[in-house]
């Protein structure tokens, strides 16, 4: 086990390797509080785990070159589409590099951005929909 | 992924675009100006995942002639906009991706101009910040 510095997560959009036009990913799981307290709480809030949520964020750069991101999300929009992220620099899943899978409803894209003179990147947090699986094998 | 020979070979064929002017990948000891000499000053790393871009900045001195020759002041003249047959920022960008070499070249700025001393002459000098994402 070591701690780590994000430099080569490896991120693939419905089969496609996105990851060298990746500058930030990030996939976040929640599940909602359901609250249950009552009289019996002793005066305090209870609560339990209700439905489970998620949702994937990512930076892109911008590439409209043959397989870039900005063609692989030309015709996305309103479609699900499935997002493997493997974390901690690996490039196959294992117990220190674990590979979060998940399928999104993609529900944004930003084909044209870029102020002068600036690198043209772009912003996406897609709703996981379904489960989200992770492996370690 | 590009080699740094790649990538110097490309910014100096970008500089060669302009008519008469001379490319040296270090300060000549006997400088011919008009001449173009660039240093790389800068690497950031690991700004994509994997390797996926690598930003490079350069610093492009072009030494136009000696300060005493009224001609080193009418070649800055015409080096310094940003478009024209003459102008090394338009020459740089050129070809943005150096034949596929790179990923997209910029000169940001000429942060300074004005005379450099060398082997006991004044030359009139121009310096160019260059951003090379490969």
């Amino acid at each position: 086990m070591s701690k780590f510095v994000a430099t080569g997560t490896s991120v693939t959009v419905n089969g496609t390797d996105l990851s060298a036009s990746v500058a930030r990913a990030e996939l976040v799981i929640n599940a909602a509080e359901v609250d249950v307290t009552d009289f019996g709480s002793a005066g305090w809030t209870e609560v339990i785990g209700g439905l489970k949520s998620g949702s994937v964020s990512i930076d892109f750069h911008a590439d409209y070159g043959s397989g870039g991101v900005n063609e692989v999300f030309a015709d996305l929009l309103g479609t699900i589409a499935t997002v493997v992220i493997i974390t901690a620099n690996g490039t196959e899943a294992t117990a220190t590099t674990p590979s979060y899978s998940t399928s999104v409803l993609v529900n944004s894209f930003t084909p044209v951005s870029g102020a002068v003179g600036d690198l043209s990147t772009w912003s996406v947090t897609f709703p996981t929909t379904g489960a989200v699986t992770y492996a370690v094998a | 992924m590009a080699t740094m020979a790649q990538i110097r070979s490309g910014l100096a064929a970008n500089l060669a675009t302009i008519t008469g002017m001379r490319v040296a990948e270090v300060i000549p000891d006997n400088p011919q100006p008009p001449v173009a000499v660039f240093e790389l000053d800068r690497i950031e790393y690991d700004q994509a995942m994997q390797n996926g871009l690598t930003i490079y900045r350069f610093t492009v001195q072009v030494i136009v002639g000696r300060a005493s020759v009224r001609s080193a002041q009418r070649w800055l003249d015409a080096l310094i906009p940003p478009t024209g047959d003459s102008s090394v920022k338009a020459a740089i960008e050129s070809n943005r991706t150096m034949s596929g070499v790179v990923q997209d070249v910029r000169v940001e700025s000429m942060p300074s101009i004005g005379s450099i001393a060398m082997n006991d002459q004044t030359y009139l000098a121009a310096q160019f910040d260059v951003v090379i994402y490969a």
